[in-house]
Formats: structure tokens, C-alpha cells, sequence
């Protein structure tokens, strides 16, 4: 499916331990600029999330500003950003609701 | 189950009708010599007496947690280096096939589960019974695969309960017999060790009666575990009647033995004989070893005698029987098993934390654990040594997570796991022990557990968040629990966590029929729910489907804040199917106005935006194309009301209506973007280069003949002639004739000519000059010839002629060194200080060696070794040493050793050092000196340099040596052992020394080692070449016949046995061997007999029958089958041949009515039958058909790893069948664009249009090549295209191809894969060359030519392969070992003399090397 083209500043985020769900996610990275969305897929057959997630933030300050902060500590861990190399599949399902 | 004690004669018995056994095959048992210091090779790194109380038994000749199944280097990993892969294979033989995949099958579990237990030591139950019923699901287990599965079944399992073990180890036998796999001794013997290990009570006469009925007889590993077992229940007597018949047979009494009767002795109560049987041992020459000592140690911690125990240390001690951590950990576990945890903390503190104790440890604790003693496990993990390096962040190290899981798996109580979690996060070792518990037990499924730890948690004051309870939920929505989520939802309320939106509407109220029916029971259950929470439910059924109130309940003021995202799905649903124009285009003002359902941090434009793109993303072409007049007015709408967009979802929007053809929407959305806003593409092309080629300078006549000339075998005579020659041309002569002359003579040896002819053409022309080869050549020939001055002289020249030593020359130089030994250490440094000094090349540890070996020749010791510092000075690399440290240690030059290796740990490490010294002592004999070497605490294994070692052995046949580094090395840390019993057998084949082989497969099944394939092959080559019986299945070696030589298989065939064997298993066997027609009789002649045949049977036998392509006979075999035995069905293997010979016969009907039959009975299609049946419809133009294979194999979760590429390139094929090249083109564009399938390749296509000579098909294809290549950057298909040009020999279109496409000619991975195939098969070398002279500009020349030369040594070309080594001295290339040494190979065998010294190490060795190289080349490049 074709994206549009416009830039997208997304930052990949991984080794999320399981106690965090999206709401800490987007809490926390509020804090370096408006999160457009949270992305954490949850396994379904599992009921645990898959430990990564994908976070947009309207401008490439904020990404810039996420990318900067090292470590990243929430809840006493740690978890790794970098920006997204490979843009993701915008959910083409009713799924997506439940993420953002 | 209860140890029957027998009589002594009833033991004899038994033992005795083994023996008649024995007669029919001397061979077994009494060859077998072993007499090595400390009796047989004992395992130490073992964890199997953790399994209990039976620590003493037999523990040291079980298992080494690392050894045995463990530490492979896989031949196969890092083969794959290119990707390059061809959708299909040209060869096809299913049986061909089948082998294959079931040896790597093989080698996959024996990966999987080896990475398991070189990692931790340990298998878990999941993975062993994932490879369990794999094996089983495959239907054709091997020997081997048996093997490796029976042995998992014991210690390596210290998380599952004893008995369960033994009952595991029991299923798989029955399971795997059944399924056809034959059990030689090697698989008894396995059996017996895991019932030591699992403590089973079993009665050794029933055991040695089976094996009887099975025809299947006794070694001596067999009665070694058999006394194991007796003394296991102190049973001395029946211990000692096997070891009286062990005697009367001759068989090595060797260490292990002793030690059973330590255990024996102490187990009957009698402390002091087992104590006295150190002095027997004494007295029968054997010396008690480690494990000797370990025995009394158990036997004193079982009485918990701990003044003894000390007492035995320190003996063991002084001794020099270093205990081990290991060993340690053993005795705290008898000690903890037999109740005398007063004494553990002292044992405890003398662990010493040597490399591995983690891993040991954890076992420890795991199997601690296991026997519920989880407050010992808990003492000792807290003595843990805390790793620092363990991960990049020490602050987050946390330790303990294996012990928190496994007491969540054991069901440990809450309160006890409370009270760990609480220490170690108060000790600081871990950082939320408990959240890891809970995460655990949900994970387990544990609910009642999982809550109470929430409600502990709770009260630490730790936020219990929604998500905690979503893996439970899961699990009772999965098997539509009702009551259990209302269970959940009351749990969660009394935790006061209150259900966010998503834990409702998608963990909750699925599981109920509707809304209200969930309101219902909640209120019921007396659970209370916010409002708002539904509020959105209500957002989201009126949003599905009424519209209107939906506008009515959102506009009123009182609704609160209601983020979009919550009932956006329902919302598209509802605009989809609605009609109702006017609510929706109110609806979305709305959005677009009312802050309220958008984000806190969005626009509510942004969001109405979104909204449109997912709207349009989520109907489908059918949709949008009906509703074209609809969404057109909805668009208008939207503009009038100011509704705009961002030119960013235009653009999505706009990709999207062009994808479903509806392109005629796309100005009306254009409308809503802000005019502003807009911009414009543009698009750049690229620009092409041309090449030039150079033209080769043409030779004059006089030179051609001179070259002819270099190329006659060297003799005086010719050389003789030439010169006569060059007296008759003396006017033609050039500096390039006198070049080519000089070099003639230096071949010749003639020195005086060779310096006349130079000092000649120096005359005739001052500034001529050599090449750096033929000045190296000179040098050589004079120095040879003792005239050192005059090389030196010449070595000046070079210098001042400015010739560049490129690499190749640098190997000549190193071959001018090393042939100057024999003229002395003068002229060797002399030589080498004038090269050094003058700086013709850098200094190497290569070119540093000859100097070494000259010291050593004139036996000047301390004079090499200062040359081997000095070497380091020079160029930081220290050159081979083992030559001299050899012969240190033969001289005993014990200062002079002692400096070596001080200067070699300093300057390549301790390890390296070690190594070194290890194969020095090996080499001359000092076998207790190299076992001391290679018992220093933490020495790995490093398998390259054992390697090289034992290939070294082998080629000067030395036995004793390899022997015994293989003997030594058997408690190495991570030591390949099937590799290194393979070395040894691999040396017994070339002296043809079957006993010793024989006399090796008992060894390993001592060791618990599981031979792969390869090794037990060579074995049973071995024993066949000499006319014996080969006492194992090898799976294999009946698709070998060709290897087979003819008196051989008169040998062997008419074994009286397999007459008297039943029907079932000679037809078995005939269709094993390839012989279906035989066994088919065999079948006939049962069925006149009314001989009852088991399923297993028939499906051996079609299965045969389809490898050979007889399909009617396997059809027919099939119905017989069926008649006979109306269940029947055939296996999974037996289906997936059918299926792949109907597909080609072309019945790919009746494939595809296989295939779905195949799948309802939850059988899995192996990868070559999919493909088959794919090809076959593609064949025929049913893209159809293709389409409903994909879709019915799609949900299977089978780690197939089939190519959706095979499914992409035969839909192709069939529209090209089918004439509808449209399509055809756009699927595969599709898939080139798309970014989901890595390496997309239509090559099987192209090759299928060329084959077709489809010329309208080829033009279409091509064009989309270069389409994609010249506008998206994309030239992959464009390289394919080129290389299957290449392929068909279209030389011409090709040269067009790359000049319209010249970014093909940089597709350097690509190429290099094509290169990479090509060099395999016999007669591709024009292709290559082919290749070269497209391309002459090849990045990766040095690769090219390798292949280039792998090629010519496959085709057997040595003329070619000369001319390429000439041409690659000529470009200054230098060439590879691996391909060196495959030239010197070539020159052999055809009988000439190699003219360069050959690389000495093996080929596995250099492709190894080439392999790290580039592996680490690629690692710095992505670094």
C-alpha cells in the first residue's frame, strides 16, 4: 500500500519490558514533543505485548529530541530508540483503533 | 518399579546367553583395547548426578554438559553466504531429495538442541518434545536422530521431575521403533545411562534379555552401566558376577568400574571396602582419578560425614585430583538429598567460580528446585558471583530469573517466592524480582497464582495496570470462559484496578454474546464499570449502525471527551454501508470542530484527516468503485463545508484511488488540500557511461616463440635450443625476449647464463627492467647457486628500478626465503635483512619464518627463538613455532621453553600459548605433561587449531598422538567430540585399521557422544572394506551404491541372518536399499503366506516405489494396503512423494486432492512437493490453481521455508501461458517494488521464457527490467535478466542489456553468486570468462578469478588453470590459498609436479579462514 510520501518521524522503540503498555509509552515520550501515535502490538494469543513499539511524533524535533536522550529509563528500565529504518505497514484492519 | 535382586546364577544366565551371542561376532567386544593410564575416557563435565541420589554411581562416564551432544562447528553455517538462490532446482530426484532433508533434519535438531546445552547445559522439556514430535511427524527417524534423543532424556533435563524423565525417555523409544528406527547397542547403552541418571530401578536381566530378543549384543559399555546400576542399589554381588564374566571375556576393566564399586561398597553399607577399592585399584595399575574420589565424597555426604569428606579432599588433593566446581556441586547435592543441609554453606564456600560455574550452577539450583528443595537453591544462587561484563548495562544485570521461573513452574508457594523476590531485591541483585515472578506465572497460565502475587505486589505498593490481567484473559477467551472473565473482572475490582477501554472491548466483552448480556453479568457479579467506558461502547454500536443517533448522542454537549480512535473502526464501518449522506458529512464537521474526539495533542484537521485516509484504505477496489458517486458527493460536501486536508494524505489518498482504478475521485479529494500547500515532483533520470576495453598490444613473431618455449617442460636441452634461438633473432632481441629468457634460465638453474643475459639487456638498454616475479626468480637461482653477493646486488636493482612487489611476488619472496634454508642461517638473514632493509616489502610473520627454520636447521635453538622475538620487533606477528618448541621439548631445553612461552602469552595470549605447548608435548610423546597442559582451568576448546593438529597427525599417519589429544581433550571446555573422534576415524580409514575403528564407536557411546551421519559413515566404510558387519543403521549409505565397490557388497549381501529374518523386515530392507521390485515380491510371496504386515510396511515400500518413479506399482502396493488393512494411510512422507511424481506426471489434480487431504489429516506437504505441484499448474496456465495452493498452505505454521516466490514466478508462468503477459508483468513488478519479500528473483521465469523461445514474453519482461531499473533504482530484476542471458549463451543481447542498464555491472553481490554457482559444475568456466570479458571492470576481481579457478579444477583444465595463475601474477592479483592449494590439487592429479610450495594446511582450513575474513570484512563494513 502506498504511503504518502511526506516525511513520517517515527522512532522504533524495543526492549520494552512487559509491565509498560502503550499509555506509559505515550506518557513518556510526551515529554520530547506531541506524540501523534503509539503503536505497541500486543500478541493476541498471548495477552503480552511484543516488547517494541513505534512512536510518531508530529515533527522531527521531537524525534530528534527522543533520539538525544540516552538512557532511556522508565520504571527502572531501560529500553532502546532509534529511528525507524523501515516505515511500518500502517494497519490496514480495524485493528489499529486499539493501539492509538 | 522396584530393583529385583537376583540370584547370582540368574545374573549368570543371562550374561552367559549373551556370550553365545558374542561367538557369532568376535569383533564387538574384544578388540577393544584400552589401557590408557586412567582407564577409559570419563566425562567430567557432568551434570547428570544432580539427578539425585545416585551421585556415586556412575556419574563420570555420563555425559559432559558441553561435550556430548554438544559443540558442533557446522559444516553448513556460513555456506549461504549469497542469497542468490534459484526459485527451484534443476535437479529433482525426490528420494535424492529426501536424504538430504532428512540428514539435515538431523543436524537441525542436534543444532538446536547442542546450542541449547553449549549455552546452559541443559535441554527444556518444550524444546526436546518440539524436536520429538517433529521427528516423529517426519516419519522416518534415523538412527542417530534416536540417539540424540534418547540421551536428552536424562540430566540434561534438571527441570523435570525424575520419573517423568525416565517416561519420556521410554515414549520416545516405543514411538520411534514403531516409526522404524533400528536400535543397535549404541542405543541400549544410551537407555542404561539415563537410567542412571534418573535413578530408575531396573532389573539388569530383563535388560540383557531384551537386547537378546533383539538381537542385539552387549559391550563392554554395556556391562560397565550395568555394574553402575547394580551398585547403584549396593548390590555387590550381581555387580560382581558381571565383572567376573567381564574378566572371563577379556575386557578392560577400566576406571569407571572402580568407581561404581566405591558407590557400591559405600551404598551396602560398608565404608571401608569402598575405601579399600582405591588400594585394589592401585593394585590393578590403575591410578583413582577425580572421579574415583568423587564417588567416596558422595558416599562420605550421603552419611554426612563430614570429617571423612574433608579427609577425602585433601587425599584427593594431594593426589593431584583436582576437584572440579562440578564436582563440588555434586556432593551439595547429595548432601541436600540425603537431608544434611547443616553441612552445605561449607561446601558452598569451596567453589571456586572457575570458567562454566554459572551455567553448572544454575543447573544445580534447577534441579534443587525440582526435588523441592528450593530454600538450598535459594543459598546457593545467593553465593552467585555477579558478572560485570554480562550486558553493555551492569545496572540492569538482574540475577535469579531462571530460579524465579522454575519455582513458578514447580508451583512453589506465593509466600515462600515472596520472600525471595523481597531478598534479592534488598541485596540488590535484581531489580523487580517480583514483576519478573508475575510476568512468569501469567506466562504459565497460572491464574490463582498470578493474582495472589498481584494482590502481594499490591501491597508493596507496586501499580497493578489493566494490561497484567490481559494474558489471563486471553486464555479464557480462547476457550470462551465466560464465568472466567467475570471471575477476572471481580479479582481486578478487589486489586481496585479499574478496565481501561481496550481490556473491555477486547479481552471482556468478546467473550459475551452482546452488551447488555455483559452488563448484565458484570452487575451481576456485583463488578461496577465506569460510565464512559460506555459511552464508547455505545459510540461504537451506534457508529455500525445508526448514524444519525450517533450525531445526536456526539453533538450533545453533556457527551464527554471521546477520542476518535475508540470508535473509529465502527465509524468507517457505519460510513461504508450507510447512505446517509447528511449525518455524515455532519458527523465529520464534527470531528473537524469539536475538540473533544481528538487527542490532547492533535488537530482536530489532523484527525479528520486520518480519518478520510483510513476510510478510503479500508474499502476494498469493489467498494470504492460502486460507491464512486457517494464518496464524490461526500468529497463536494466535505469542500463546502472547509473541511481540508494535508497535501501528505492527498498523497496517500491519491496512491490509494489509483490502486483501485478509480482515478477519476482523486481531483475531488485534490479539492480539499489547501492551495497553498501544494508542490510538485519531479523526477530525475540517470545518465549512462560508456567503457572502453583495452586492446592488448600485439607480439611479434619472435616472442610467440619464445613464450612457446616457456611453456615446454623445463630440461638443458630445450633450454639449450631457445638460446641457439636467440643467436639466430640476436637483431629481434627486445628487453621483453630477454625477460622471458632470464626466466627460462633461472628454471633451468643456470645462474651464469641467466646473469650474462641480464648484464646483456642492461647493455642494450639501461632502463630495461624485469618484472618483480623474474627478479625474485633470479635472485633465487643465484642464491641457490651460492652466489649470495650478486642476489644481493640484484635485490639492490630492484630497488633502484622502483619494481612494485604486489602480493604474488611477496609469496615469492617468501618461497626464496624458505628454499635458502638448507645454504644456513648467514645467507637466510643476509637475504632477508637486504629485503627488510631496503624496504622491498613489508616485514610478515611469514616471511620471518625461514629464518627460524634455518636456526633450527643447523639445531641452533636459542638462536630461533631470538629470531622469533625479533620478528615480533619487526612486524608485530609472531611466525609458526611449533617446529621449535618441539624440538625444545625433545631437547629438553627447559629455560629456553620457559622464555618461549612467556614471550608467547604475552604477545598472542595465555590460550594461544597454551595451545602451542598442548600439541608440543603431543608431538613428542609427553602425554602427562600435555594432560596437565589441558586441565588448566578455563581452557576452551579452539576448533581450528585442533583442527589443524589433527590434520597434521593424520597426514603422517601418527595415531598415537591424535589418540591421545583426542583422549585429552575429552573434558575440554566446548570440544567437538564427534569432530574429534571423526579425526581419528578418518585416520584408521587410511591405515585401514578397522579394530581400532570398532574399538572408537565403543568409546563414543562411553562418552555419550552422538556421531553425526558423516562420522558413522566413515565407519561403516571401514568395516565394510574389510568384510565386516557393520552393528548399526546407517540412513544413508543405501543411495551410495556407486561409493560401494563390488566384492564388498558379495560380502556383505548374503548375510545368513537376513533370510531368516521375518517378511516385514526384509522388505523393509530391499526398499531401503533402493530395490522396490525386490521387495515387492518379498510382499507377494507374504501375502500368499498370509504373513500379517504392519502399516509401516507398505508405506516403506510406496515410498521406495515413488523415489524410483514407479508410480503405478506404488498405486497398486496402496490399494493391496488398504485392502488388507482398511485404516490404512499413507505417511507423511509417502504423501508428499505422491504428490510431487503426480505433479510430473502432470496430474496436478489429483496433486492438489492429495494436498487438501493431506492438510485435513494435519500432515505437513514438504517444501519440494508444494513446489512441484506449483510448477506443474503454472505449466499449464492455472494461476488459479496456484492461488488456492498459497491460501492453503498459508495458515499452516510450518517452518517450511518455502519462497513466496514460488508461487509469484508461477503465477507468471501461467499467464505467460495463458497469453496474458499484462499480468504477468504486474505481479512481478509487484513484487519487486514492494518491500515485503526479500530477495525477490524471477530468474525461474526468465529461464522458463527463454527455454520457450517466448520472444513477446522476453521483450515485456525486459521492459519492466529496465523500467524499474532506470526509474526506481531497482536492478535486480535487470541483473537477472543479464545473468539468465549469460546463461543461454545470448552473448550480444547481453553486451545490449548492460549497455542500456549499466548499473548491472555493480550488482556485485548478485554476480558474485552467479559466480559462486557456476564454479560448482563441470564446464561453466566459458560463462565466467564470458562474464569478464561484459564486465572487465569487475569489482571484485580477486573473487572473480577464485571462482574462475574453482571452476578450472572442477573441469580438471590444468592448461587453463596455468594461464590464469600466469595472467593473475601479470594483473598483480594475488591469489587466495583455497585457490592455491586447489591448483596444486589439479597439478597432481594430472600427474605433474607442483612448481610452488603448497599452502600445508587442509582445504576445510583455508575455506575457513577465507570464511572468518570476509565474515569479519562484511561485520566492519555494517559496523
Amino acid at each position: 500500500m502506498a504511503m504518502p510520501a511526506k516525511k513520517v518521524f517515527e522512532a522504533f522503540v524495543s526492549k520494552i519490558p512487559w509491565t509498560i503498555a502503550g499509555k506509559e509509552m505515550r506518557d513518556y515520550f510526551g515529554q520530547f514533543g506531541t506524540v501523534k501515535k503509539c503503536l505497541l502490538p500486543f500478541n493476541k494469543d498471548t495477552g503480552f505485548h511484543k516488547g517494541f513499539c513505534w512512536i510518531t511524533f508530529t515533527s522531527e524535533e521531537g524525534l530528534r529530541n527522543a533520539l538525544q536522550k540516552d538512557p532511556h529509563i522508565l520504571e527502572g528500565a531501560k529500553f532502546q530508540v532509534q529511528r525507524n529504518r523501515h516505515p511500518f505497514e500502517r494497519p490496514s484492519s480495524n485493528k489499529d483503533s486499539e493501539y492509538d | 518399579m522396584r530393583m529385583p535382586f537376583h540370584s547370582a546364577t540368574e545374573i549368570m544366565a543371562a550374561l552367559l546367553r549373551s556370550a553365545r551371542l558374542l561367538k557369532f561376532s568376535p569383533s564387538g567386544l574384544l578388540q577393544t583395547a584400552v589401557t590408557r593410564r586412567n582407564g577409559a575416557p570419563l566425562s567430567r563435565l557432568y551434570s547428570g548426578a544432580l539427578g539425585g541420589r545416585g551421585t556415586g554411581v556412575c556419574p563420570r562416564q555420563s555425559s559432559p554438559s558441553s561435550g556430548n551432544v554438544s559443540s558442533r562447528v557446522w559444516p553448513y553455517a556460513g555456506a549461504c553466504v549469497r542469497n542468490y538462490a534459484l526459485a527451484t532446482e534443476k535437479k529433482d530426484e525426490s528420494g535424492n531429495a529426501m536424504r538430504h532433508s532428512q540428514a539435515l533434519q538431523f543436524e537441525l535438531a542436534l543444532n538446536k538442541l547442542d546450542n541449547s546445552v553449549r549455552r546452559t547445559g541443559r535441554i527444556t522439556k518444550t524444546h526436546l518434545l518440539r524436536i520429538f514430535y517433529d521427528t516423529c511427524r517426519r516419519g522416518y527417524p534415523s538412527g542417530n536422530q534416536a540417539l540424540l534423543l534418547l540421551r536428552s532424556c536424562g540430566s540434561l533435563l534438571p527441570e523435570v521431575p525424575l520419573e517423568e524423565r525416565t517416561e519420556l525417555a521410554h515414549r520416545v523409544w516405543e514411538k520411534l521403533e514403531k516409526l522404524g528406527a533400528q536400535y543397535d547397542v549404541s542405543h541400549y547403552n544410551a537407555l542404561l545411562k539415563v537410567y542412571l541418571q534418573n535413578e530408575f530401578k531396573f532389573s539388569p536381566t530383563d535388560f540383557l534379555a531384551t537386547m537378546e530378543a533383539a538381537n542385539v549384543q552387549p559391550n563392554r559399555v554395556t556391562y560397565q552401566r550395568l555394574i553402575a546400576a547394580y551398585c547403584h542399589n549396593g548390590d555387590i554381588e550381581g555387580a560382581s558376577t558381571i565383572l567376573s564374566f567381564m574378566k572371563s571375556k577379556d575386557l578392560p576393566i577400566t576406571e569407571a568400574v572402580f568407581n561404581s564399586l566405591v558407590t557400591g561398597h559405600a551404598r551396602a553399607g560398608d565404608v571401608e571396602s569402598a575405601k579399600n577399592i582405591l588400594t585394589v585399584m592401585q593394585g590393578a595399575g590403575i591410578e583413582p582419578g577425580p572421579d574415583t574420589y568423587l564417588s567416596l565424597l558422595n558416599a562420605h555426604a550421603e552419611k554426612g560425614d563430614m570429617d571423612s569428606l574433608k579427609q577425602t579432599m585433601e587425599a584427593a588433593e594431594s593426589a593431584d585430583c583436582s576437584l572440579l566446581d562440578r564436582d563440588i556441586m555434586q556432593v551439595i547435592h547429595t548432601l541436600a538429598k540425603a537431608g544434611h543441609q547443616q553441612h552445605i554453606p561449607y561446601m558452598v564456600e569451596c567453589l571456586r567460580h572457575e570458567r562454566g560455574f554459572i551455567p553448572d550452577a544454575m543447573n544445580l539450583c534447577l534441579s534443587l528446585i525440582t526435588q523441592s528443595h528450593d530454600d538450598i537453591a535459594f543459598s546457593i544462587l545467593k553465593k552467585f558471583p555477579i558478572l560485570q561484563s554480562e550486558s553493555s548495562d551492569p545496572d540492569v544485570f538482574n540475577l535469579g530469573n531462571f530460579f524465579l521461573r522454575h519455582c513458578v513452574t514447580m508451583d512453589t508457594s506465593v509466600e515462600k517466592m515472596f520472600m525471595y523476590c523481597k531478598e534479592l531485591q534488598e541485596s540488590n541483585l535484581h531489580t523487580s524480582p517480583m514483576d519478573f515472578t508475575l510476568f512468569c506465572a501469567l506466562e504459565a497460565n497460572k491464574i490463582d497464582m498470578s493474582l495472589e502475587l498481584m494482590k502481594l505486589l499490591k501491597e508493596q505498593n507496586s501499580p497493578i495496570k489493566p494490561h497484567y490481567f490481559w494474558p489471563i484473559l486471553t486464555q479464557h477467551l480462547k476457550v470462551n470462559n465466560t464465568a472466567g472473565v467475570v471471575e477476572v473482572m471481580k479479582a481486578m475490582q478487589s486489586l481496585k484496578v479499574f478496565p481501561d477501554t481496550e481490556t473491555l472491548s477486547n479481552y471482556v466483552l468478546p467473550a459475551f454474546p452482546d452488551m447488555d448480556a455483559a452488563r448484565e453479568a458484570l452487575k451481576d457479579a456485583g463488578v461496577s464499570l465506569e460510565s464512559r467506558m460506555f459511552v464508547s461502547f455505545e459510540a461504537r454500536s451506534l457508529a455500525a449502525g445508526n448514524l444519525a443517533e450517533l450525531y445526536t448522542m456526539l453533538s450533545d454537549t453533556s457527551c464527554p471527551t471521546l477520542d476518535l480512535s475508540v470508535f473509529r473502526s465502527s465509524l468507517i464501518l457505519g460510513f461504508i454501508r450507510s447512505s446517509d449522506m447528511e449525518n455524515m458529512v455532519k458527523i465529520t464537521e464534527l470531528l473537524y470542530n469539536d475538540e473533544r474526539f481528538s487527542k490532547k495533542e492533535s488537530k482536530t484537521s489532523e484527525t479528520v484527516s486520518y480519518f478520510l485516509y483510513n476510510l478510503i484504505n479500508q474499502m476494498s477496489e469493489e467498494e470504492v468503485q460502486k460507491q464512486e458517486d457517494k464518496l464524490r458527493t461526500y468529497f463536494n460536501e466535505l469542500h463546502a463545508k472547509n473541511i481540508t486536508i494535508s497535501i501528505n494524505i492527498y498523497r496517500g489518498m491519491r496512491n490509494l484511488l489509483e490502486s483501485y482504478k478509480v482515478p477519476q475521485l482523486i481531483k475531488h479529494v485534490l479539492a480539499l488540500v489547501d492551495l497553498q500547500e501544494q508542490a510538485s515532483l519531479s523526477i530525475n533520470g540517470t545518465g549512462a557511461e560508456n567503457r572502453q576495453t583495452n586492446v592488448n598490444a600485439e607480439d611479434t613473431p619472435f616472442i610467440v616463440t619464445l613464450k612457446k618455449a616457456m611453456r615446454t617442460p623445463d630440461n638443458k636441452e630445450s633450454l639449450a635450443r631457445t638460446l641457439e634461438l636467440k643467436l639466430q633473432h640476436e637483431k629481434e632481441m627486445t628487453p621483453s625476449c630477454y625477460a622471458i629468457l632470464i626466466s627460462l634460465c633461472c628454471r633451468n638453474n643456470d645462474a651464469e647464463e641467466a646473469l650474462n643475459l641480464k648484464k646483456e639487456m642492461s647493455r642494450m638498454d639501461p632502463s630495461a627492467m624485469l618484472d618483480s616475479r623474474k627478479y625474485i626468480a633470479l635472485v633465487k637461482t643465484l642464491t641457490y647457486n651460492d652466489r649470495v653477493d650478486e642476489a644481493v646486488d640484484i635485490l639492490t636493482e630492484m630497488k633502484e628500478k622502483e619494481i612494485v612487489v604486489d602480493g604474488g611476488s611477496v609469496m615469492s619472496i617468501f618461497h626464496l626465503l624458505n628454499d635458502s634454508v638448507p645454504k644456513g642461517v648467514a645467507t637466510v638473514r643476509r637475504l632477508q635483512e637486504t629485503i627488510f632493509s631496503l624496504g622491498l616489502t613489508a616485514p610478515s610473520s611469514k616471511l620471518c619464518s625461514p629464518l627460524v627454520s634455518a636456526y633450527l636447521h643447523s639445531d641452533d635453538l636459542s638462536g630461533a627463538l631470538d629470531a622469533v622475538i625479533d620478528a615480533r620487533k619487526l612486524c608485530q606477528f609472531v611466525p609458526p613455532m611449533h617446529n621449535l618448541l618441539v624440538r625444545m621439548v625433545e631437547k629438553g631445553e627447559t629455560d629456553l621453553l620457559k622464555k618461549a612461552m612467556d614471550f608467547l602469552s604475552q604477545v598472542r595470549g595465555e590460550m594461544t600459548m597454551l595451545f602451542d605447548l598442548f600439541f608440543a608435548f603431543l608431538q613428542t610423546g609427553r602425554y602427562r605433561e600435555a594432560r596437565k597442559i589441558v586441565e588448566t582451568p578455563g581452557l576452551r576448546a579452539k576448533p581450528l587449531r585442533l583442527l589443524w593438529f589433527a590434520e597434521k597427525c593424520i597426514e603422517t599417519k601418527a595415531m598415537e598422538a591424535l589418540e591421545h589429544m583426542v583422549d585429552l581433550t575429552d573434558k575440554l571446555f566446548d570440544c567437538d567430540r564427534d569432530e574429534m573422534y571423526s579425526y581419528i576415524l578418518r585416520l584408521c580409514k587410511e591405515t585401514n585399521d578397522w579394530q581400532k575403528a570398532e574399538a572408537m564407536w565403543t568409546k563414543m557411546q562411553e562418552e555419550n557422544v552422538i556421531p553425526r551421519e558423516r562420522t558413522l559413515r566413515i565407519l561403516a566404510e571401514i568395516l565394510k572394506s574389510n568384510g565386516q558387519k557393520v552393528p548399526f543403521e546407517v540412513a544413508e549409505s543405501w543411495f551410495q551404491e556407486a561409493d560401494v565397490t563390488p566384492q564388498v557388497k558379495e560380502e556383505t549381501t548374503p548375510r545368513r541372518a537376513e533370510d531368516a529374518s521375518p517378511y516385514w523386515a526384509r522388505v523393509v530392507a530391499q526398499s531401503k536399499k533402493g530395490e522396490p521390485q525386490e521387495a515387492y515380491k518379498l510382499l507377494k510371496e507374504a501375502i500368499e503366506k498370509d504373513v500379517s504386515l504392519d502399516a509401516t510396511v507398505f508405506d516403506q515400500l510406496i515410498r521406495s516405489m515413488l523415489a524410483k518413479g514407479c508410480f503405478e506399482d506404488a498405486m497398486e502396493v496402496k490399494d493391496i494396503a488398504k485392502s488388507r488393512l482398511p485404516a490404512f494411510q499413507l505417511s507423511e512422507i509417502a504423501t508428499n512423494l505422491l504428490i510431487v511424481t503426480q505433479s510430473k506426471k502432470g496430474h496436478a489434480e489429483d496433486a492438489l486432492e492429495q494436498l487438501k487431504s493431506m492438510l485435513q489429516e494435519k500432515k505437513v506437504p514438504s517444501k519440494l512437493a508444494i513446489t512441484r505441484l506449483v510448477q506443474a499448474m503454472g505449466s499449464r496456465g492455472d494461476a488459479t490453481g496456484i492461488q488456492e495452493v498459497q491460501s492453503l498452505i498459508k495458515n499452516l505454521d510450518m517452518n517450511l521455508t518455502l519462497s513466496t516466490m514460488v508461487f509469484i514466478n508461477n503465477t507468471a508462468i501461467a499467464h505467460i501461458k495463458n497469453g496474458d503477459l499484462e499480468s504477468a508483468v504486474d505481479g512481478l513488478e509487484a513484487v519487486f517494488t514492494s518491500q515485503d519479500i526479500q530477495n525477490p528473483n524471477m530468474s525461474f521465469v526468465l529461464r522458463k521464457v527463454l527455454e520457450d523461445n517466448d520472444d513477446k514474453a522476453w521483450d515485456k519482461l525486459s521492459i519492466m527490467a529496465e523500467r524499474l531499473a532506470n526509474q526506481f533504482a531497482c536492478y535486480k530484476p535487470a541483473s537477472q535478466l543479464f545473468l539468465q542471458l549469460l546463461d543461454f549463451d545470448k552473448i550480444e543481447d547481453a553486451k545490449f542489456m548492460l549497455a542500456r542498464c549499466n548499473a548491472v555491472a555493480q550488482q556485485e553481490d548478485v554476480l558474485i553468486s552467479y559466480l559462486s554457482q557456476k564454479a560448482q559444475i563441470p564446464g561453466q568456466a566459458g560463462k565466467i570468462k564470458t562474464l569478464l570479458s561484459l564486465i572487465p571492470d569487475f569489482t571484485g576481481k580477486d573473487v572473480l578469478y577464485s571462482y574462475l579457478m574453482k571452476s578450472h579444477v572442477v573441469d580438471g583444465d590444468l592448461s587453463s588453470a596455468k594461464a590464469l595463475q600466469e595472467h593473475m601474477q601479470k594483473e598483480g592479483i594475488v591469489m587466495d590459498e583455497l585457490s592455491l592449494k586447489r591448483l596444486a590439487q589439479l597439478y597432481r592429479k594430472e600427474g605433474e609436479t607442483v612448481p610452488f610450495t603448497e599452502p600445508p594446511e587442509s582445504f576445510k582450513f583455508y575455506a575457513d579462514l577465507l570464511k572468518e575474513k570476509t565474515s569479519k570484512a562484511q561485520e566492519s563494513a555494517e559496523a
